[in-house]
């Protein structure tokens, strides 16, 4: 073909395709670049930058250094339990909800979505205040007072640091798995009956099967966000001397930072975080086999007689230690003068005096957080759409290569989110270290795959030709999403603007690498406020904190119908 | 007002690793103020045509010309909110989250239209279509055949001169259906839109249209009235498909003057009209439609033995086996009554036979 022949259509198709919708699609695709492509570069970059040209002594050194290898070797046995824990808690509670006729079933779907929404370094904090060796509120009462001196635990240690974690992440399991059973058509275990099979066989033989993909990747969720969680390891494990990557990852960055290093170990950390969630997902696609038509007849509900009431009394045990007693704890230290035994003769306001009107961070941080996080997610939602409009609604070649990238920040625990960014922002002429809107970035780019997943689903409910017929009534790409697409998909939009604004105000893991005493947030001030050692307006402060997020919560379940909750299952790597 | 001009339309999709043409050099030509149909079974390309006409999908090759303006080729096409058309989607595509009025007023405040003048106009479509009245009310509280006026309204409303409907009937049931149709057509002599409207049902297709065109594997296999499409199909797949048909294969024995005469194996001698393509002792089939057959009380002609029969309340058919060996399908009077295994004499009324050459 010669060049004449083409050159007059291909002018005349730029004329007729360079049209709004292009410049808005490529500031998008722009947008993810930056957020997200450029900074996980930059880390690879960082990482095989040594003293004079390229190397990969940081490599070597992460993998062998005592230091790194401890480290890797504590977060892996602290996901393996946490693992563990999840799937027994979480699969007999689901199993329960599902299959028993074990009473008060809504206290179950209220404890699992309480625990996954309470953030960890709060618990974290609270069994502190009970369980830290020497003043903890139980160990004294155990040893000094009742004299049982082997019934103290002392938190600073693996158990601790897991029984906290798996309040957290058991909800996964349980939210995947009781789904899961809820969809299993019942005739299938109506058949395996009729033809001889006792109850117990047929659990074993034809319900196990059909739910273990839905479980084994809820365990894969639970192990890949138990990692990720720094506040918690940091509360729990520097005291007793357990160092996990994200803690690792942090040290190294106290004068001098070792950019390097920490580059090395991140990658390292995404590695192992991406292996876990490529093995979740092969998991998940084989799923497809259950009937998930919802239109079955529903389970016979086993009548435990009365084992159901200790299994109801298992429920409780698990309620009130995940939820009950960390803030119940809280905000009896909150009142207290001096936090100890006899706590409860001194009760006072002066924390909350102190934490609100003395202490000159806290408004500071309240501001900010709820800044940060009504336009993080106000962002992550727009970009979502316009990602998943991209995918969903048009034939531009490499957008599948999109809808991935939009996925890569799931596989990113926060702190590694954090060293992308200094590696990357660092290299450049502006000067974003320590700033809002190098937080905004973080949470915009760690949650950006929610924002997509939100508008995709939405977007797929919507039938193209509703698009069409207003574009053939003569409506512009810009009518067409004002007056149609965005008003149809606003719920969906709604519930993801929600889900990615609670995780935000709450979270800690990048913000503490990336904050400066002006763009201070919530969760680092409750943070660096016990690390100074003050030990009962911390709790203040942490109640203050709850208070936001509780409200949060609230107004989104009011205006997102309960939708919150439902949801939280499929949201993978939320909270700090 | 307008005409359409396709010249050599080619789409190609593919699917997975293998390309599938959708539309294969397609050449079709609809005059100002007609009512075209473009017909054809699932996956022929009609849709795809009409998506090409709207301007949702760039061809692979070919044009489109509207009143001499070329809107689509391979390289630029005008998109469709540039186009002027109207389209009735096969769901109605009706915005759930807007009221009848704002539905049908939607395009004409796209244009600006002065607002008393919109209003006067969407309440004209909407007595068009007998809606009068349901204004405000949502999508989710009418019928699926008051949506579908709401979507012809809301393209009616911007008055364009080329209106195209994608199977918008299908949706419906017989009565509506039937009804519907009706309405259509009038509607589409009152204004002189220009209608083009994709059905894979046949009887549709004839019942509506001034002009057919039968599209089959991506290529159009017969363009012309309804009456020509279903009497004198250009080629077997046509005559297939544009309704019940015995398909007798028969040789050429002689031509003269437009006829011809040819033979089916076992003897079945029949005087046909002959294109002028085909000669003396070509291989050829015959279309015989079920209901240019006549039976006769045995008697002199063709002898034939009654094989099944069925009642359909408006007609009765039957399967006759030929003594000289083939088996016809045959659609009489309700009122003729006969009985397996009764012999009967076979009338064909020759002139409605269509015949083409089978490929050597």
């Amino acid at each position: 073909m010669s060049v004449e022949a083409i050159g007059t259509p291909m002018r005349a198709s730029l004329r007729s395709r360079l049209r709004l919708e292009h410049f808005v699609m490529g500031g998008a695709v722009l947008c993810l670049i930056v957020l997200v492509v450029l900074p996980v570069l930059s880390l690879l970059l960082g990482s095989i930058r040594g003293e004079q040209g390229l190397s990969l002594d940081n490599f070597s050194e992460v993998i062998s250094g005592r230091l790194y290898v401890s480290a890797l070797k504590n977060s892996l046995v602290l996901g393996a339990w946490t693992g563990i824990f999840s799937l027994i808690i979480g699969v007999s509670l689901a199993w329960a909800v599902s299959r028993t006729d074990v009473p008060f079933k809504p206290l179950i779907q209220l404890t699992a979505s309480l625990s996954y929404l309470s953030p960890p370094f709060l618990t974290a904090i609270a069994f502190v205040y009970l369980f830290s060796p020497n003043a903890g509120l139980i160990n004294v009462l155990m040893r000094d007072v009742l004299d049982l001196p082997f019934l103290t635990f002392n938190v600073f240690s693996m158990p601790g640091l897991v029984l906290v974690t798996v309040m957290h992440t058991f909800p996964f399991v349980y939210l995947l798995a009781s789904s899961a059973l809820l969809s299993v058509d019942a005739s299938y275990e109506e058949a395996a009956q009729i033809l001889g099979a006792s109850k117990f066989r047929t659990a074993l033989t034809i319900t196990a099967p059909l739910v273990a993909p839905a479980i084994l990747s809820g365990t894969l969720l639970a192990f890949v966000n138990a990692i990720a969680l720094f506040g918690s390891q940091a509360i729990l494990g520097l005291p007793g001397r357990i160092v996990t990557l994200p803690t690792r990852i942090y040290a190294l960055f106290d004068y001098p930072p070792e950019y390097g290093l920490a580059s090395a170990l991140s990658l390292l950390f995404i590695v192992i975080t991406v292996v876990a969630l490529y093995l979740q997902r092969a998991f998940l696609a084989r799923r497809s086999y259950v009937t998930l038509a919802g239109k079955g007849a529903r389970p016979q509900l086993m009548s435990l007689g009365p084992v159901r009431w200790a299994v109801f009394g298992f429920v409780v045990v698990t309620f009130i230690v995940a939820i009950i007693l960390p803030y119940s704890t809280l905000l009896a230290v909150s009142f207290s003068k001096s936090w100890g035994l006899d706590f409860w003769k001194g009760l006072t306001f002066a924390n909350y005096k102190f934490i609100l009107f003395e202490y000159n961070v806290t408004q500071r941080a309240i501001l900010n957080s709820l800044g940060l996080a009504t336009v993080a997610a106000t962002i992550a939602v727009l970009l979502g759409a316009i990602i998943s409009w991209i995918d969903v609604r048009t034939k531009i070649p490499g957008r599948k290569l999109l809808d991935y990238a939009a996925l890569i920040p799931l596989g990113l625990p926060g702190i590694v989110v954090a060293v992308a960014l200094i590696q990357f922002w660092l290299a450049m002429p502006l000067a974003l270290y320590g700033t809002l809107t190098i937080l905004l970035l973080a949470y915009v780019g760690r949650y950006v795959p929610l924002g997509v997943r939100a508008a995709n689903s939405s977007l797929r409910q919507i039938d193209p030709s509703l698009e069409e017929s207003a574009q053939i009534l003569g409506a512009s790409w810009l009518t067409t999403m004002r007056e149609i697409t965005l008003p149809l998909i606003r719920p969906g939009l709604f519930a993801g603007w929600l889900l990615v604004f609670v995780p935000v105000v709450q979270e800690l893991s990048a913000s503490i690498l990336l904050f400066s005493s002006s763009s201070i947030t919530l969760a680092v001030a409750v943070y660096n406020l016990y690390e100074t050692g003050y030990i009962e307006p911390v709790a203040a402060l942490a109640i203050i904190n709850m208070i936001i997020i509780g409200l949060a919560i609230l107004v989104a379940n009011k205006l997102g119908g309960g939708r919150i909750a439902s949801r939280s299952g499929t949201a993978q790597g939320l909270a700090s | 007002m307008a005409s359409i001009t396709i010249k050599g339309l080619t789409k190609t999709f593919a699917a997975g690793d293998t390309t599938a043409a959708a539309v294969s050099d397609l050449n079709l030509d609809i005059k100002d103020n007609q009512f075209v149909t473009l017909l054809g079974p699932s996956g022929c390309g009609k849709t795809t045509t009409l998506r090409m006409i709207a301007g949702y999908i760039t061809p692979d090759a070919g044009t489109i010309h509207v009143n001499g303006r070329q809107l689509s080729s391979a390289g630029d096409v005008v998109p469709p909110d540039q186009r002027g058309m109207g389209m009735v989607f096969q769901n109605y595509a009706v915005w759930p989250h807007k009221t009848v009025y704002e539905n049908v007023v939607f395009g004409l405040k796209i244009r600006k239209t002065p607002s008393a003048e919109a209003k006067k106009k969407v309440f004209d479509a909407l007595a068009l279509v007998n809606l009068g009245g349901l204004e405000q009310r949502y999508p989710s509280e009418l019928s699926g055949g008051q949506q579908q006026r709401v979507a012809l309204a809301r393209s009616l409303v911007v008055e364009p001169e080329i209106l195209l409907l994608d199977e918008p009937l299908s949706n419906l049931d017989a009565k509506l259906r039937e009804h519907m149709r009706t309405e259509l057509k009038q509607l589409q002599r009152r204004t002189g839109i220009t209608f083009v409207y994709v059905t894979h049902d046949q009887a549709e297709a004839l019942a509506l249209s001034d002009q057919v065109a039968v599209i089959h594997g991506g290529r159009l296999q017969h363009y012309g009235t309804p009456y020509d499409v279903y009497s004198r199909p250009a080629n077997r797949v046509v005559a297939d498909f544009m309704g019940l048909v015995n398909l007798l294969p028969a040789k050429v024995t002689s031509v003269h003057n437009g006829t011809g005469t040819i033979e089916a194996p076992g003897g079945l001698k029949l005087e046909v009209p002959l294109p002028a393509n085909i000669g003396a002792g070509d291989s050829v089939e015959a279309s015989i439609r079920p209901e240019n057959v006549r039976l006769r009380p045995a008697g002199n002609g063709t002898q034939a033995t009654v094989s099944e029969r069925s009642f359909l309340g408006n007609i009765s058919e039957y399967y006759v086996s030929l003594d000289s060996g083939p088996t016809l399908r045959v659609q009489t009077h309700p009122a003729q009554i006969l009985a397996i295994g009764d012999k009967v004499t076979v009338e064909i009324d020759a002139t409605q036979c269509s015949v083409f050459r089978t490929n050597p």
